[in-house]
């Protein structure tokens, strides 16, 4: 990653200072990126602004999105407009609360959010996880401004058992 | 008073002696038209928006919380308004809603939810009339304009295409069973089927 | 899904190659690997990068990468449980355009600040920063240096920047992005008793029977807090909760008085309750007899703009007396907050009068145990250190304060806003441990601690971070160090205030971050920065809660911690360079020596070996220095606090504790201060004891309300407030850049009123701008999301790089924090 940085960076630089190699990688100067390194900003440079982007549409097709480790709480795979969660109201535990989910068959709220402070099992969920929308979100249908290069641990497991394997 | 009255009846009750029959006729036709014109047009005044929302009550509540909802603002513009999912269509139906309505009028003169507060007390029980109307009609105002023969599931989401081509339409469920609470907030939901 | 099915599939494809080829693969038991030799993870603590509650998360690392990420079930602050930002902490140092080198604007191979950015060695960015220090000190001495720093700074990293300001470059000119966001806080704190950070702590949460949100969003801001909050009301359900705050957002979900008033009239509400206490004889007269004094607060104290602002030119008080105060009686206050009677406040405020009584009365109701919060509301104000004055004249006045339940409760945004910037002292005119560099006394204690000649202090304050933009702009400070902040996107007044300095000639800016920012794009020179798990550090949190962490994984090569940065540079300045010669006299050891000899290997902070750090643990820093340096700093810094009410534990209890509250007194943490039996502090007998101030009483002030610096009128017919969402860290720098945080909340959006939006025609989605006297920002109008603003009012949050809402705010501050007020400015909003 670090060389893919490197690489860029250099390469930029050459095509500053030759304009030779210009018509190469013509889309890289497009965008003026050696003197306005503000990813998230699409390298606008500070005293203008870029067009901003439509709203985009929330995802609502009810797929499971693989979850980056076993704790990350699961993103929401629909839309929740008008979904009240309040002192009256948990539109969220109609579908999945324990008593809920046979009817909906929606995912059951992990046996997580049946535990108090002390660890403790409560009859129904806590309290303290009332808040859906705290830890779960819904996602929109955007490409992220910059990748992630986090590596899942599978990806680190699956490399050593097939070094085990060629020992 | 009473001679008045008296006066009144035996004209009313007498014979004409100075129209024409024909006359009568037509002018009572008129007549009737215009008062009944009338009435209509004043009955549908009372069933615009503009008429609801004139009572504060509708306004700072009900209304206030409509406008983010779908059934305000959605991609193809149509919009409900209040009477079209709050007065029957059928005018024997309409007539039967607008006689209860007098018990509206009486909670406006006398301020009953004149707070939000006060509004608020009352909400589940308000809000049951209108589930109870609509389960007992089957949610008839919903399908004015969601007509079951005419949804494309292709269309809708899976989890909605599902439940409408079983549960709808074996006519296990009906709208409102699943639709609560889509156009304005919900009360409290504790002992309501599906919570 | 399809990506892990077809990953299984190949793991099997390659089991069945094996098996064939006669090896056994000893890790895989069917199609799961169960051999702990692979899926061991090594599992560590570390306080949440993020927002000033402090939670514990455990942080899950595999082969040099952070895996994993969960809340820490033995913290007592979170017990397992992270908000959507703390549960993907895992991916925030894994963003692809993490900087690894130097870039310095170049022109022909020469620093040029119109130059384009080049990748160069640590040593050549070295050798250009200290040729424009020392240029810098020779030409306009040291007032023309400065350093903006952070509340995310850990302690020993501010600890370190502090030295090498103060007494290393001798210029106060330091201070953290956390002016932006708690300054009003201290400010109240010193005001009304004498001593900074809350007296409670957060078992408040668990005791209250009522709890009142002063502009505090918690639901979104503090969401563990909240689950607590929530916890509390739900389950004890006897329990209230009231929220003030100019428009409706999430916490409103749980209010069961909610109260949306007009921006600015916060003041006058707090005098109303004051005035209720009053009139309904509720005050706790014993109490008020025993530990409070009254005073009445100069008033007309302008709004901490530029001296020839018109609003500067009418104002009587705002220049050094604005904080001052005279002492008064009770009558005189109780003759003061009679003017706001129920009637005047609901007619200002707009908070119906029914509303205004049930609040209140949670105050009032002397069985009733209130805490109150507050955040960004009450701080980002132009009267905010009133504001803090005026709600702790509530407690004061009912005696609810500092017992279980009883609290007011200033809530801190950064994680170490506590521990590093107010505790350590980066600000303009603070030293560590409460004490300021315009007190002789203060000044030659930490000279003393420090090993340095008397004098090596400067008394004067600095420029504080509103300050420092117009000094740079004014050509007065010309070498400017940013770092661990992105104060090109959260400064108010960007165009005119902020990047104008950046961008002058006369000044050289060097920004330190792990990610191309936009204050990096504004930046001379970008130093590649090592975050979170990647260095050693402590943290400290609201509630006075000191939190340590190891170095868990080694940074991106080339990029290097903030303290390293900092301690390295110092290696290049000899004393020489910056002291004058008559200080150099009085001690004359320090002759030919580096700061980085006189402020750190010399002194205290190099005390502690290598010896002393665990063989297993990285510590990338402390081996090139070669002492454990953060363990010096740390234990340096503490002696500025032990004995003096902010006693912290010896730093290796740190890595075993889930974090102590300060003062931590024979190995006892402090949960309840100012308070006997729970403050060692607290004389015996006194049963309360203020004793920040030498009478051991605090103060209830005379305050009244104020008019904001801008409020709408016929052209700019808006109120403007901007904020913060759950979803993003403050700018976005780090959130953004995970993409489910991204894909949940990608741009800042304006919350409008549908009947505003439909007054001028727009709808939502349609491209608008937001049009201030300052400048303008393009955005798109949602009519229907998470915030609802009444009419009149917008909100847009400023966690989005690429529409800058800070081009049209307004720099105002209040005079006495110097904080900036960022939730009112009067704009319009047309069509683009």
């Amino acid at each position: 990653m670090k060389k893919f940085n490197l690489a860029v960076i250099a390469s930029l630089l050459v095509l500053a200072v030759s304009p030779s190699l210009y018509s190469l990688a013509a889309y890289a100067t497009d965008k003026e990126t050696i003197n306005t390194p503000a990813t998230l900003r699409d390298h606008t440079p500070i005293m203008t602004q870029k067009e901003p982007n439509q709203i985009p549409k929330v995802v609502n097709k009810d797929i499971k999105q693989g979850r980056n480790y076993p704790m990350q709480p699961p993103v929401i795979p629909h839309t929740i407009r008008g979904y009240e969660v309040n002192t009256m109201n948990n539109k969220c535990m109609s579908c999945h609360s324990r008593h809920r989910t046979e009817k909906s068959q929606a995912p059951m709220v992990s046996v997580t959010h049946y535990m108090d402070r002390d660890g403790n099992f409560l009859a129904d969920v806590s309290p303290r996880r009332y808040f859906c929308n705290q830890c779960h979100v819904t996602q929109v249908d955007a490409e992220p401004l910059v990748e992630n290069t986090f590596t899942d641990m599978n990806s680190l497991m699956k490399k050593k058992t097939i070094k085990t394997e060629s020992h | 008073m009473k001679k008045l009255f008296l006066i009144g009846w035996r004209t009313l009750t007498k014979p004409s002696g100075y129209y024409s029959l024909g006359a009568l006729v037509i002018g009572g036709f008129i007549a009737g038209i215009i008062f009944w014109g009338g009435f209509n047009t004043a009955l549908e005044v009372t069933n615009t928006e503009e008429f609801c929302i004139s009572c504060h009550e509708m306004e700072n509540n009900v209304y206030e919380e409509l406008k983010p909802t779908i059934h305000f603002t959605n991609r193809s513009g149509v919009r409900a308004t209040c009477p079209d999912c709050h007065v029957p269509h059928k005018w024997t139906d309409k007539i039967a809603r607008k006689m209860q309505a007098s018990k509206e009028v009486w909670g406006t003169i006398f301020g009953t939810i004149n707070t939000r507060e006060k509004f608020l007390v009352h909400r589940k029980r308000l809000a049951q009339n209108e589930w109870t109307r609509l389960k007992a009609n089957d949610s008839l105002e919903c399908r004015n304009c969601h007509n079951f023969d005419y949804m494309d599931f292709t269309e809708q989401s899976e989890r909605a295409a599902y439940q409408h081509s079983t549960a709808l339409a074996s006519g296990e469920k009906t709208c409102i069973d699943c639709h609560k609470g889509i156009a304005h907030h919900l009360p409290n939901m504790e002992g309501v089927e599906g919570w | 899904m399809t990506i892990n099915r077809r990953e299984f599939i190949k793991a099997n494809a390659i089991a069945a190659a094996a098996a064939v080829a006669g090896v056994s693969v000893p890790a895989m038991a069917s199609n799961l690997i169960t051999s702990s030799d692979i899926t061991k993870l090594k599992w560590d603590k570390a306080p949440c990068r993020f927002c000033g509650t402090g939670c514990s998360v455990n942080v899950g690392v595999m082969d040099g990468k952070v895996v994993a990420t969960h809340g820490d079930i033995k913290s007592p602050v979170n017990k397992g449980l992270n908000c959507v930002k703390g549960y993907f902490l895992s991916k925030i140092m894994y963003g692809k355009d993490r900087l690894t080198q130097p870039l310095l604007r170049m022109s022909n191979g020469k620093y040029d600040k119109q130059g384009e950015f080049t990748p160069i060695s640590w040593d050549q960015a070295f050798d250009v920063m200290a040729e424009k220090a020392k240029t810098t000190l020779t030409e306009n001495g040291p007032e023309a240096v400065g350093m903006f720093g952070s509340g995310q700074w850990t302690v020993q990293e501010g600890y370190a920047a502090v030295k090498l300001m103060k007494a290393g470059f001798r210029t106060n000119n330091i201070d953290p992005n956390a002016r932006h966001c708690m300054a009003s806080a201290v400010g109240g704190f010193m005001r009304t008793f004498g001593i900074d950070e809350p007296m409670g702590c957060y078992d408040d949460l668990e005791a209250a029977d009522a709890f009142v949100l002063w502009g505090s969003n918690m639901a979104e801001m503090h969401p563990i807090l909240w689950t607590r909050l929530t916890d509390r009301r739900l389950s004890a359900p006897h329990v209230k909760v009231a929220i003030l705050s100019t428009f409706e957002h999430r916490s409103f979900d749980l209010a069961d008085n909610g109260m949306v008033f007009t921006p600015q009239t916060d003041l006058a509400i707090l005098n109303y309750i004051a005035n209720y206490i009053i009139q309904t004889d509720r005050v706790n007269t014993e109490f008020v007899n025993k530990h409070t004094n009254f005073r009445l607060g100069e008033t007309d104290i302008g709004y901490g703009l530029r001296p020839e602002h018109p609003l500067e030119q009418v104002a009587k008080n705002n220049g050094k007396t604005a904080g001052s105060s005279t002492p008064i009686s009770f009558n005189e206050y109780a003759k003061f907050v009679s003017t706001y009677t129920a009637e005047y406040t609901a007619k200002l405020s707009g908070v119906p009068e029914h509303k205004l009584k049930a609040l209140a009365e949670l105050y009032a109701d002397p069985k009733v145990k209130v805490t109150s919060f507050w955040t960004m509301g009450f701080n980002q104000h132009t009267r905010g250190v009133w504001a803090n004055n005026l709600v702790y004249n509530i407690h004061l006045l009912t005696g609810k304060i500092s017992t279980p339940g009883n609290s007011p409760f200033s809530l801190t945004g950064q994680p170490s806003a506590c521990g590093t910037a107010r505790e350590v002292g980066t600000f303009s005119h603070r030293l560590p441990a409460d004490m300021v560099v315009t007190n002789p006394k203060h000044r030659a204690t930490a000279e003393k601690i420090w090993g340095l000649p008397e004098g090596t202090v400067p008394p004067k304050p600095g420029y504080h971070a509103a300050l420092q933009n117009r000094m740079l702009k004014d050509g007065k400070l010309n070498f400017y160090w940013v770092q661990c902040n992105n104060n090109m996107q959260a400064a108010a007044n960007i165009n005119e205030e902020v990047y104008p300095g950046y961008r002058n000639p006369k000044n050289f800016v060097v920004v330190s971050d792990p990610y191309p920012t936009v204050t990096a794009q504004a930046a001379d020179l970008i130093l590649p920065t090592a975050m979170w798990v990647e260095k050693e550090g402590v943290y400290g949190n609201a509630e006075r809660r000191t939190q340590s962490w190891y170095q868990m994984v080694e940074s991106p090569e080339g990029a290097k911690s903030d303290l390293w940065q900092l301690v390295e540079f110092s290696k290049r300045l000899k004393v020489e360079d910056v002291w004058p010669e008559e200080l150099i006299a009085k001690k004359a050891g320090v002759r030919g020596k580096t700061l980085f000899d006189v402020l750190y290997k010399d002194s205290a902070v190099g005390k502690f070996s290598l010896d002393e750090i665990p063989e297993d643990r990285l510590n990338d820093d402390a081996r090139d220095f070669g002492f454990y340096i953060q363990k010096g700093l740390f234990e340096e810094y503490a002696t500025f606090g032990r004995g003096h009410a902010h006693d912290l534990a010896p730093y290796d209890t740190y890595h075993k504790e889930r974090g102590l509250r300060w003062p931590v007194v024979d190995g006892k943490e402090t949960q309840w201060r100012f308070k006997e039996g729970s403050d060692p502090y607290a004389k015996k007998g006194s049963n309360w004891d203020f004793y920040g101030n030498k009478d051991g009483r605090a103060n209830i002030f005379a305050l009244p309300y104020e008019p904001p610096a801008e409020s709408p009128d016929e052209e700019y017919d808006l109120w403007l407030s901007t904020g913060r969402v759950l979803e993003h860290w403050h700018s976005g720098s780090m959130t953004q850049r995970v993409p489910e945080l991204y894909k949940s909340m990608p741009d800042a959006l304006v919350y409008m009123h549908p009947d505003d939006a439909k007054k001028r025609g727009m709808r939502r989605g349609d491209l608008v701008k937001l049009i201030s006297r300052r400048g303008e920002v393009q955005t798109r109008v949602e009519t229907r999301g998470r915030n609802k603003p009444p009419k009149g009012l917008v909100y847009m949050p400023w966690f989005d790089a690429s529409r800058l809402v800070n081009k049209v705010t307004l720099d105002a501050t209040d005079p006495l924090s110097k904080q900036t007020d960022y939730k009112k400015c009067a704009i319009k909003i047309e069509k683009v």
